[in-house]
């Protein structure tokens, strides 16, 4: 028998331990992308129910209704009307917390309108467990005439059954007798206009495509006007009717379930209550929460140090190893000076980003993150963000890549927006290197008020313009983007409970992995394209460099190491990099920076930290030269004319331009993953650099 | 205005952001489309109790708990709320 491939849609309300048994089923050998269209996140998994039978399970977002308020609820709506739609599912598995049967049962009896297939898995929570609750799953079956199995998403107690059930029903195709809503005179009217026009078989599915027309995203403009004029002419009033019909169902559940459950458990003053007395206070919880995300910020920088390093210390000493081990070739420096550093500079990241992100998805399978959304929705709000926005903003202080990844969680697409324009504008580690050489330049070292060294001040001082830009650029973009996206806060605050290990591991696996290789791929193709450049001139400069600098070395007497330095020098003179960076000169003068400096602005683009490596190349400084080197050698650089080339004001000027500037290749191709569009990494870009050059304008001007 | 103010206080009707924390009440009605089909979507149904556990500490949410769930909303979600007060 040929092996047949079934699609399954994973259902049910937020907050019902869905995820868990999704983990459960596919355990690895799932995929996350996007919805096609859209940038809600889509999960994507496989197994085999027998040796030929192979299934595809689609983790649908969690989902009130079939009556969309969100982008994540339309998706599933537009699903499930559409039979062409790629996740149009076979069969449904239905996620219900048996506490919660009562409102988790709202969507389920619009499946069961819908005729799909349906299994029906109960999640038996500790909880439930704990005080003993009681239900009658055979009743329940009978009531809903559905196949019903108690899972625990915990433990991965009943999949094995809810496996069987499944299959049985992809071989009966059964679906449920039950009816749970009977449209009125006037919606069945139009259901049936529907059903011949855009000929849908299902009578509900029609009601359901009424009451959406601008949210299906299967229907031509045409149609769309077709069908809203259809709705004007049986005076359809769309919104009165869900809500009768949602009336009409509870009154057609509710009973059912009082017959199948002894009690509901009322959560009364519970571990929730007491947390939330001093999580959520008025003064405790701003508090509790700029300490957790200290914390965070804390972690990310000292826990990651150690793995930073070491990956660091692998890949260079790989590279050597190359060149020693291997003829010196094009390839094998292509290898060694290109490549090797490339996928350094990838991994380099990751411990960052695993650690952001375990902490961020312990905090949110804790329950806390919701809290955090509820406490701080107002402010973020006045700036255009979200609640959820200050997590990816204080991430940005680690690196902007994960941190616009982690806006994912942020359903109102607007926010979202705002929320990955300013990000990058937070002061991210990468920049650090680059403000600890010039500081040294702008501010003497002294102590203020007698125990605070100034340097750190300063530094501290960056961080607070980025933060106050970000949020200022962020009320600018919500002044000017346009959203019909209604912007609301009905969220469920979930019981506080024990992190389920298993999800925070795919969560954190899921992040890694596509960071590695979505932002991965471009880091690694960039730093490429910049060695290339950086290597190779025009015809035969780069060869009469290197002979002009070994006559001007032996002239000067430079011992072996000196000359090497000063040929590598002249060498980045004289490649397509330095040429760039004479283009770009007069466009820069006007900041204060000369060529070489443009040279390094370039080259940063592969991770911005490469400007201190360039820098200390374009002066012939050694690779492991530390900072108070870098520092003098530069005090004493002197210009064409013998004026200093790194006066405060160019220090100044430059530490400013680094600050807003958008030097970050890989932040712009993660910008584009999120939006699906070039248009906004462009838009990013161009305002960032507009405020970085006229930031810096301004004060080389004044300063000089 | 005034009229409407003390009809509601003979009716003993109120909205979420006029409860006091700790105060419990019955759902009456909604007084949006939009906010009564989001939250009755969640379960909030007239005749439901709701109790106001806390406003968020710079205003402009609540936290209200029903009997089996939590929920937090804003002020002009809130206000769409109409309530029986228990006495």
């Amino acid at each position: 028998m040929a092996n047949q491939t079934f699609k399954i849609a994973l259902l049910g309300n937020p907050n019902t331990g869905k995820s868990s048994v999704f983990n459960q089923l596919t355990g690895l050998r799932q995929k996350v992308g996007n919805f096609p269209g859209v940038t809600v996140e889509r999960k994507n998994g496989a197994f085999k129910l027998d040796n030929n039978t192979d299934i595809l399970v689609t983790d649908f977002p969690g989902t009130y209704s079939l009556f969309p308020t969100s982008l994540d609820e339309r998706i599933v709506l537009n699903a499930l009307t559409n039979k062409n739609d790629i996740d149009y599912p076979d069969a449904v598995i239905y996620v219900a917390d048996v506490n919660n049967l009562e409102r988790h049962s709202l969507l389920l009896s619009q499946l069961i309108d819908l005729k799909f297939p349906i299994v029906l898995a109960l999640n038996m929570n500790d909880i439930a467990e704990k005080s003993g609750l009681h239900i009658d799953i055979n009743k329940l079956a009978a009531l809903y005439d559905l196949p019903v199995i108690s899972v625990n998403g915990r433990t991965g107690d009943g999949l094995n059954a809810l496996k069987n059930e499944l299959q049985k029903l992809l071989q009966t195709k059964k679906s449920s007798f039950k009816n749970f809503y009977n449209l009125t005179e006037n919606e069945a009217l139009i259901a049936k206009h529907i059903q011949e026009k855009i000929h849908v078989k299902n009578e509900y599915a029609a009601l359901l495509i009424a009451h959406h027309v601008k949210k299906i995203s299967f229907l031509n403009a045409a149609q769309k006007q077709e069908l809203l004029n259809l709705n004007e002419n049986y005076k359809f009033n769309s919104i009165n009717n869900q809500l009768d019909e949602i009336m009409h169902r509870y009154n057609q559940f509710v009973p059912i379930i009082n017959q199948t459950l002894d009690k509901q458990i009322a959560i009364g003053n519970t571990l929730t209550d007491k947390i939330d007395r001093i999580v959520t206070h008025r003064l405790l919880g701003p508090i509790i929460f700029f300490l957790l995300m200290l914390f965070i910020f804390q972690a990310i920088f000292t826990w990651s140090s150690f793995p930073m390093d070491f990956i660091d210390q692998q890949f260079s000493n790989l590279s050597f190893y190359i060149q020693q081990h291997f003829s010196s070739n094009l390839f094998t420096k292509l290898v060694s000076e290109g490549m090797v550093p490339g996928i350094s500079g990838v991994l380099v990241f990751v411990p960052q980003i695993f650690i952001l992100f375990l902490l961020i998805s312990i905090l949110e399978e804790v329950g806390y993150m919701s809290r955090a959304v509820f406490m701080f929705d107002k402010i973020m709000q006045r700036f255009g963000l979200n609640g959820r926005s200050i997590v990816s903003l204080i991430s940005g202080g680690a690196c902007a890549i994960p941190a616009i990844m982690s806006t994912r969680t942020i359903s109102n697409w607007k926010e979202r927006l705002i929320t990955i324009m300013v990000t990058p504008l937070i002061s991210c580690s990468a920049r650090i290197p680059v403000f600890a050489v010039l500081i040294g330049f702008v501010i003497p070292r002294f102590k203020v008020f007698g125990f605070i060294n100034s340097q750190a001040l300063v530094f501290m001082m960056l961080y607070l313009i980025g933060v106050m830009a970000a949020l200022f650029s962020a009320f600018v973009f919500k002044k000017i983007l346009k959203s019909n996206e209604h912007s609301f806060l009905m969220l469920e605050l979930p019981a506080y409970k024990m992190p389920h290990w298993k999800n925070v591991f795919f969560n954190v696996y899921d992040k890694v992995k596509s960071f590695v290789i979505g932002a991965g791929k471009i880091i690694l193709v960039v730093s490429i394209v910049l060695w290339f450049l950086a290597s190779f001139g025009p015809s035969n400069k780069i060869k009469e460099a290197i002979n002009t600098a070994t006559i001007e070395a032996s002239l000067m007497q430079y011992d072996a190491t000196q000359t090497e330095l000063h040929i590598a020098s002249k060498k980045l003179e004289y490649s397509y990099a330095g040429y760039a960076g004479r283009i770009i000169e007069p466009i820069i003068k006007p900041l204060g920076f000369d060529w070489k400096i443009g040279i390094a602005l370039i080259t940063s683009f592969a991770a911005r930290e490469v400007f201190v490596g360039t820098i200390s190349t374009l002066y012939s400084i050694g690779k492991d030269a530390s900072r108070q080197t870098i520092q003098q050698k530069l005090a004493s650089e002197k210009n064409a004319a013998g004026k200093p080339v790194f006066t405060v004001a160019v220090a100044l000027s430059l530490v400013l331009f680094y600050l807003f500037a958008m030097q970050c290749f890989s932040t712009l191709a993660t910008v584009y993953r999120e939006t699906k569009t070039w248009k906004w990494p462009a838009l990013q870009f161009a305002y960032m650099s507009t405020l970085a050059y006229i930031v810096s304008l301004v004060v080389y001007q004044i300063l000089k | 205005m005034l009229f409407g103010f003390i009809l509601n206080k003979l009716n003993n009707t109120q909205n979420i952001t006029q409860l006091i924390i700790g105060e419990t009440a019955t759902i009456l009605e909604f007084s949006n489309g939009f906010v009564a089909c989001k939250l009755m979507s969640m379960g909030l149904l007239s005749g439901t109790s709701i109790t106001l556990v806390r406003k968020s500490p710079f205003g402009g949410a609540y936290y209200i708990k029903t009997e089996n769930h939590y929920i937090g909303l804003r002020t002009n979600e809130a206000e769409h709320v109409l309530l029986m007060k228990n006495s």
